[in-house]
């Protein structure tokens, strides 16, 4: 069985057979074994065993693989995945989203500092959001204008939750 | 002294409770709804529901804390660190309760708590200080004629300050006004003062600190320092003693500056005189802390006391012991602030269930945390989940013990500043000891994009791949359902939960 796992910037082609991963174009025996009761897992490779958390979903699809106390987001699709994602890249064309500026955190929009219609550039202060009691400016990354303020001054937010839409420059 | 109720929450209650324990005193655990089956309750003697999760209305609350310690029967209070530890307000409070204040006069909290009154008291006490105003400003627009005055950068302090809450750095008269109302506005909700001061900001001290001791009968010592320098926005990630950088003329000097400080108001328990110190030698007085700090275990470590069990008997009446008198520094001792901040996401606080936990130990390692499998991570409360602290012979040991002691370390539920302090430790600046207060924000970000070593990918990729294997081979094994709930038995659902594990 092949799948393409990616993780960050990269993206490796893993075959898998019995008792053994082929990635490379090399065959080296591996296993992933269940620890106990909770979400350790051992991976044991090329003579060494290393404890790891290998967990299905968090804030994204696929896995989430925790090493070292950090945890990286992994993305494993089986070809049969692979060729569903090629063909709705092909049918879609243009790159969605735009400029929406989501909370980093949980936290309660403490002011506005720009107003709609308002042009902003890369590090112009948007909204003071407070966590914890200290007060985070969020920056604008880049050049635009302020389209819509879509969260008023006093609201509670989760982590994600759009804040502002910046669009182009006119 | 037989009682003493807790003031506090997380690691350091359960320190205190632990400390009490230890004296052969019973301890008395508050706690706010949040808080309800934090560890520091289990491990008390006796737990009192003083309020809701928000601070104001449970910790920071004098009148639902004292009325705790009436409830229990306590005869002492244990303020910790942070909440109360330094309302003098609340020290009165208590001592007119008829209850002991495991801490200063409320006198000697006031006078170090307001810091334009500190830095006076410092320069009358030939404590040398940051130059600056002694009083605060009036508006934006004085300290724009004292910055110009003083020279740029400058810092906008909170006179109540403290943890960085109301303290802004400011580059340049454009950044001024912002800063100005950040800075009264935090300090404000902070400490219900919106009164900032203005001081120089130095070209990149370290941050050392003295621990000093006081008893009731006239004794002042010192347990020598700590070196805090590496700190993200004044708030402090990794503390080691000794001071990497002192020698031992500085150091007599800034231990003797710290005990006049501490003389100068005629302070009695365990307190720390934290100062900025300059390459050539040069130390400023930046702040006293009237009680027990964060970083206290690494002095605990090098010296062999116990700070927590010295504040119980000092408040108890009873002098410094001999050999506390007489301890000597052994060794080298690292503690890194394990907090609930994910580093890969700009150290913003992130929350969630800690769904499991292993903690590092042996040899020469010491945790000191507040969480459980279990425990809730919130907003209401600091983010700091435990301290890490190891000691080593040398530096170069306790390095390595540190480097050991992180890998042995998981917390699975909430992101943590774990892999930041993985970094800094192999760090080669860190490892020389060549570091000042700008390390982060100079450092910080290159160290977070260092890329994972090859084979650690590796692994990452085959983990995830087989995980994924075995998930399809489990799904795949399932039989067809047929719909029946008649076919749904207990061990059939338990066989296919295995399964998809």
């Amino acid at each position: 069985m092949k799948y393409t796992v990616s993780v960050g910037p990269h993206a490796v082609e893993v075959e898998i057979g019995q008792h053994w991963v082929k990635l490379d174009g090399q065959e080296v025996p591996a296993r992933l074994e269940t620890v106990g009761v909770g979400p350790l897992r051992y991976l044991t490779m090329e003579g060494s065993t290393t404890p790891m958390v290998v967990e299905q979903g968090g804030e994204h699809e696929g896995w989430t693989v925790q090493v070292a106390g950090r945890a990286w987001p992994v993305e494993v699709l089986d070809e049969r995945a692979m060729q569903l994602r090629e063909m709705a890249r092909r049918s879609d064309g243009a790159p969605g989203g735009g400029g929406l500026v989501k909370a980093p955190m949980p936290g309660l929009v403490l002011r506005w500092e720009v107003e709609e219609g308002q042009s902003v550039g890369r590090g112009t202060g948007l909204v003071v959001l407070e966590a914890m009691k200290m007060e985070n400016e969020i920056r604008a990354v880049g050049v635009g204008v302020v389209r819509r303020i879509l969260v008023a001054a006093g609201t509670a937010v989760e982590k994600g939750t759009p804040l502002v839409e910046i669009g182009p420059s006119s | 002294m037989q009682r003493v109720l807790v003031a506090n929450r997380g690691e350091i209650a359960l320190r205190v409770i632990r400390a009490c324990h230890d004296e052969g005193l019973e301890a008395i655990a508050v706690f706010s709804d949040a808080d309800r089956h934090s560890p520091h309750v289990g491990a008390a003697d006796d737990a009192v529901r003083i309020g809701p999760a928000p601070a104001a209305e449970s910790y920071l609350n004098i009148q639902r804390v004292l009325a705790a310690a009436r409830a229990s029967g306590a005869d002492a209070v244990h303020p910790g660190y942070g909440f109360l530890a330094e309302s003098a307000e609340f020290a009165e409070a208590v001592e007119a309760a008829g209850v002991t204040f495991v801490g200063p006069s409320a006198d000697a909290i006031r006078s170090m708590g307001e810091k334009t009154e500190a830095r006076r008291r410092m320069q009358q006490s030939d404590v040398p200080v940051v130059p600056g105003t002694i009083d605060p400003v009036a508006d934006v627009r004085e300290a724009a004629r004292v910055a110009a005055d003083i020279g740029y950068p400058i810092l906008l302090k909170a006179v109540a300050g403290g943890g960085g809450k109301g303290m802004r750095k400011v580059e340049s008269e454009d950044d001024l006004d912002s800063s100005f109302q950040r800075a009264t506005s935090e300090a404000l909700k902070a400490f219900g003062n919106g009164d900032v001061y203005v001081e120089r900001c130095l070209h990149r001290p370290r941050h050392v600190e003295i621990q000093v001791l006081a008893d009731q009968v006239g004794h002042t010592i010192h347990l020598g320092e700590r070196e805090c320098s590496i700190q993200r926005r004044y708030q402090k990630l990794i503390e080691e003693a000794p001071a990497p950088a002192l020698d031992d003329d500085t150091r007599a000097r800034m231990g003797e500056a710290a005990v006049r400080a501490a003389e100068s108001v005629d302070y009695t328990g365990v307190g720390t005189v934290e100062f900025l110190l300059l390459p050539d030698g040069q130390f400023y007085f930046l702040e006293m802390n009237t009680r027990i700090q964060v970083e206290h275990p690494v002095t605990e470590l090098v010296y062999r006391v116990d700070l927590v069990r010295e504040q119980l008997r000092i408040a108890a009446g009873q002098p410094l012991g001999e050999a506390t008198m007489a301890a000597e520094r052994d060794g080298h001792a690292i503690e890194c602030r394990i907090t609930s901040e994910d580093p890969f996401n700009a150290f913003l606080p992130d929350t969630g269930v800690i769904r499991y936990l292993q903690v590092p130990a042996g040899p020469g390692v010491r945790w000191d945390s507040g969480i459980a499998v279990g425990s809730e991570i919130g907003l209401h409360y600091d983010p700091l989940l435990a301290k890490l602290i190891v000691w080593g012979e040398t530096r170069a040991v306790a390095l390595a013990r540190m480097r050991r002691a992180l890998d042995e370390l998981t917390i699975v539920g909430v992101a943590t500043s774990q892999p930041f302090h993985r970094l800094v430790m192999a760090d080669e600046a860190f490892v020389q000891g060549s570091y000042d207060i700008e390390y982060v924000e100079r450092r910080g970000e290159a160290l977070l994009e260092t890329p994972a070593e090859p084979d650690q990918i590796r692994r990452i990729v085959v983990a995830a791949a087989l995980a994924e294997h075995q998930r399809q081979a489990a799904l795949r094994r399932r039989p067809p359902n047929h719909g029946d709930a008649a076919h749904q038995t207990a061990w059939l659902q338990a066989a296919r939960r295995d399964g998809l594990r």
